[in-house]
């Protein structure tokens, strides 16, 4: 999934990697993390956060690519800089340490056996606690949950499925069918 | 240490896509040896763009790693770190409109700023030739308001979806509005492919399919035409012990630090862009040449010019998809045309599909938390209808204290002092400015009415766009720096070519008269050799 969000122009986009990111300088190698997030807590965590209309399939296959955003994760990797903004920025610290003792915590809590509602109330105490007044970026999520959020909606799938439609930002198509009305979602065909 | 001598018949400084047009036309028309230097790396190849996209698009990472050398900035309003083999085109949006004949003349027409000494009519083969070899898709406005001597090279980028839907709308408000001109293959062209419309121009485009200088690079590397030489910092200009040609370039290279690097040609053309040309005519002062090389008027760095923007949204009752392409927009050069005036205003007009104020939310209006199925239902909500994104840029009309200098407190590796820029409005343009604003403010909440819209976050950004100047071009020694031609006055074998030849900045995007500009300077080239 690709993570930059649209509606975004080049400046504020350039507005948004200043806020998004920390700009303190990890001094450790820009290695992609070897952490692992424990799946199954991931996926219930998800059923409790993200739409039911993406199934069990879909929640499945958001906490896989989550997890693998994770991995993939360099801190300390450069970060665009170019028109309009001549600070040089790095990612910040990975996450996944942070997040991963978090799932474990949930885990320990017996998190993905309680049932909906009960998962339900502590992710939103999770957020509360947060203070989040707004989708926060990804990697500056202080929790697992905030993250896993903010991964989905800021994702092409998550634009798609609010429209309706294939209007799959970010990918390359043949230039005469963007003329086109997207069509819509298999599902709603 | 002895230095190292490459000698050429023709030395160009910088690779970016000024460079690039010059090189690529005096390479076809004569056979003169040419080196270029730049003080960059190179950039990867078009082979590993896709991964280094796609690390952009998930993660923010820079898809042009190492595009910039750590100690080689400058203080103030910097447009770009990038310092590359190609330059900042190889991460522009690919945006080439031409500037309209009312740019040239504005003391002429309208009695604010300066003229320049060319006119749009001289100019206008040598934007058809830039549009030519960047491969330029455009749609022929209407002929009073986009005058050109021939059709473009491509057929126009089709408006995608959303974009027709808001040209009905602009159309209610009376204003032409038609596809903005790109270079943006529309069709395969010059062996590089369509565009395939995935939205990110800027910061990269995978396929190749818009320009950038490395395209031309390449090819004249392939044809054994030109010798190019990355990561090697030109630091001085040297003029002949006697007379005024430049006789060699100074310059070293952080792999042999101690090994300077002397340029020697018969013909130098400096096209560092806005900042990095002037600051080399400034960091060449000598006993002869106190002031820097190319500067007896005293203006090197002088009269930096650029465009301002006001910028808006506009709600609009209607469904739209944004995410298709948003860097693709609609354009009209009405209001860069406006006929006689009792008040000097001009601007550009762009209409953009946008997705702000509409992304997934948090919270309610009442500020609860929201999970699940409740967040998309309330997206979904505020996505019943659609938002335009709206911009003019305004021509500032430069102040000569509009300047770069050189900060003898901040210096680089080689002990060279940086520049500082700064940005600052003629008394005109200070004058006009309440005005200006006032006026494109009113031209945005008509557009926003005839579509039943209502316009929100109407803003004026205070930098200024497409930076250009600090070489100014004109006909009079003592009040510009280089000749129509970009020739320096001064020094016969010397072109400036590109941005800082500005004398104003337009109220366009300026990259396609950057390129315009360039080719005019290697045309008198070829003319002089």
């Amino acid at each position: 999934m690709s993570r930059i969000n649209s509606g975004m122009s080049r400046r504020s986009f350039i507005g948004w990697i200043a806020t998004a990111v920390p700009a303190t300088r990890v001094l450790h190698a820009a290695l992609p993390s070897s952490v692992e997030l424990d799946h199954q807590t991931l996926v219930a965590l998800a059923t409790a956060l993200l739409p039911t209309e993406l199934g069990r399939a879909g929640l499945e296959r958001t906490a896989r690519e989550f997890a693998s955003w994770v991995r993939g994760y360099r801190p300390d990797a450069e970060l665009l800089h170019s028109y309009g903004d001549p600070v040089i920025r790095r990612a910040g610290e990975s996450p996944a340490a942070r997040w991963s003792l978090q799932l474990a915590e949930l885990r320990r809590d017996h998190f993905a056996q309680r049932p909906l509602a009960e998962r339900r109330a502590i992710a939103r105490e999770q957020l509360a606690n947060d203070k989040l007044d707004r989708m926060p970026s990804i990697a500056s999520a202080r929790h697992v949950a905030a993250g896993l959020l903010a991964f989905f909606y800021d994702s092409p799938a998550a634009t798609d499925l609010c429209y309706r439609a294939r209007i799959a930002r970010n990918a390359c198509r043949p230039l005469g069918t963007s003329a086109r009305k997207p069509l819509p979602l298999a599902d709603d065909a | 240490m002895k230095p190292r001598v490459i000698e050429s018949d023709i030395c160009i400084i910088g690779s970016g896509i000024s460079a690039a047009m010059a090189a690529e036309r005096l390479a076809a028309h004569g056979k003169q040896s040419i080196v270029v230097v730049e003080a960059g790396d190179e950039a990867p190849p078009l082979g590993q763009r896709y991964p280094l996209r796609q690390r952009y698009l998930d993660y923010g990472e820079s898809p042009w790693p190492r595009d910039h050398l750590e100690d080689q900035t400058a203080t103030g309003p910097l447009q770009s770190r990038s310092m590359q083999v190609g330059g900042l085109a190889m991460h522009w949006g690919g945006v080439t409109p031409r500037f309209s004949p009312e740019d040239f003349h504005v003391k002429s027409l309208y009695g604010v700023g300066d003229d320049w000494p060319i006119s749009y009519e001289e100019l206008d083969p040598f934007y058809q030739e830039a549009e030519e070899r960047l491969g330029v898709a455009g749609e022929q406005g209407p002929p009073a308001l986009d005058p050109r001597g021939k059709p473009f090279p491509m057929p126009a980028l089709p408006l995608t979806y959303n974009l027709d839907l808001l040209k009905g709308w602009s159309d209610k408000a009376g204003i032409p509005f038609w596809s903005q001109p790109s270079a943006k293959n529309s069709v395969a062209y010059h062996g590089r492919s369509a565009c395939c419309r995935s939205d990110t121009c800027f910061p990269i485009c995978p396929v190749g399919a818009k320009y950038s200088p490395d395209v031309t690079w390449n090819a004249l590397l392939a044809a054994g035409r030109i010798r190019l030489i990355a990561r090697t910092l030109a630091r001085r200009l040297v003029p002949a012990e006697s007379g005024d040609r430049i006789e060699y370039a100074i310059a070293n290279t952080p792999d042999r630090p101690n090994e300077p690097v002397h340029f020697r040609a018969k013909t130098f053309v400096l096209a560092g862009g806005y900042v990095w040309s002037a600051h080399l005519l400034l960091l060449s002062r000598s006993a002869r040449y106190p002031s820097g090389i190319a500067n007896r008027s005293e203006l090197v760095g002088a009269y930096l010019a650029g465009h301002r923007n006001v910028g808006a949204f506009v709600k609009l009752p209607m469904k739209l998809y944004p995410g298709m392409n948003e860097q693709h927009s609609l354009v009209t050069k009405r209001f860069m045309r406006p006929g006689p005036l009792d008040k000097y205003v001009r601007h550009d007009l762009r209409i953009w599909e946008s997705a702000n104020g509409r992304g997934a939310r948090l919270r309610d209006d009442a500020g609860t938390l929201m999970l699940g199925d409740e967040i998309l239902d309330d997206w979904r909500a505020r996505t019943a209808t659609g938002t335009a994104r709206i911009r003019a840029y305004y021509d500032v009309l430069p102040a000569r204290t509009s300047a770069l200098t050189l900060d003898p407190t901040r210096t680089n590796r080689w002990g060279d002092p940086l520049p500082t820029i700064t940005f600052r409005d003629s008394d005109d343009s200070i004058s006009l400015r309440a005005h200006t604003e006032s006026e494109i403010k009113r031209v945005f909440a008509d557009l926003a009415r005839a579509g039943d819209g209502q316009l929100v976050g109407v803003r004026v950004d205070n930098f200024q766009d497409h930076p250009s100047g600090g070489c100014r071009m004109g006909a009079d020694p003592e009040s510009s720096v280089v000749d129509r031609t970009g020739r320096a006055h001064d020094h016969e074998n010397l072109f400036i070519i590109g941005s800082p030849t500005h004398v104003t900045g337009g109220c366009a995007n300026a990259t396609l008269t950057f390129c315009a500009l360039a080719l005019m300077s290697a045309a008198e080239i070829q003319r002089a050799v």
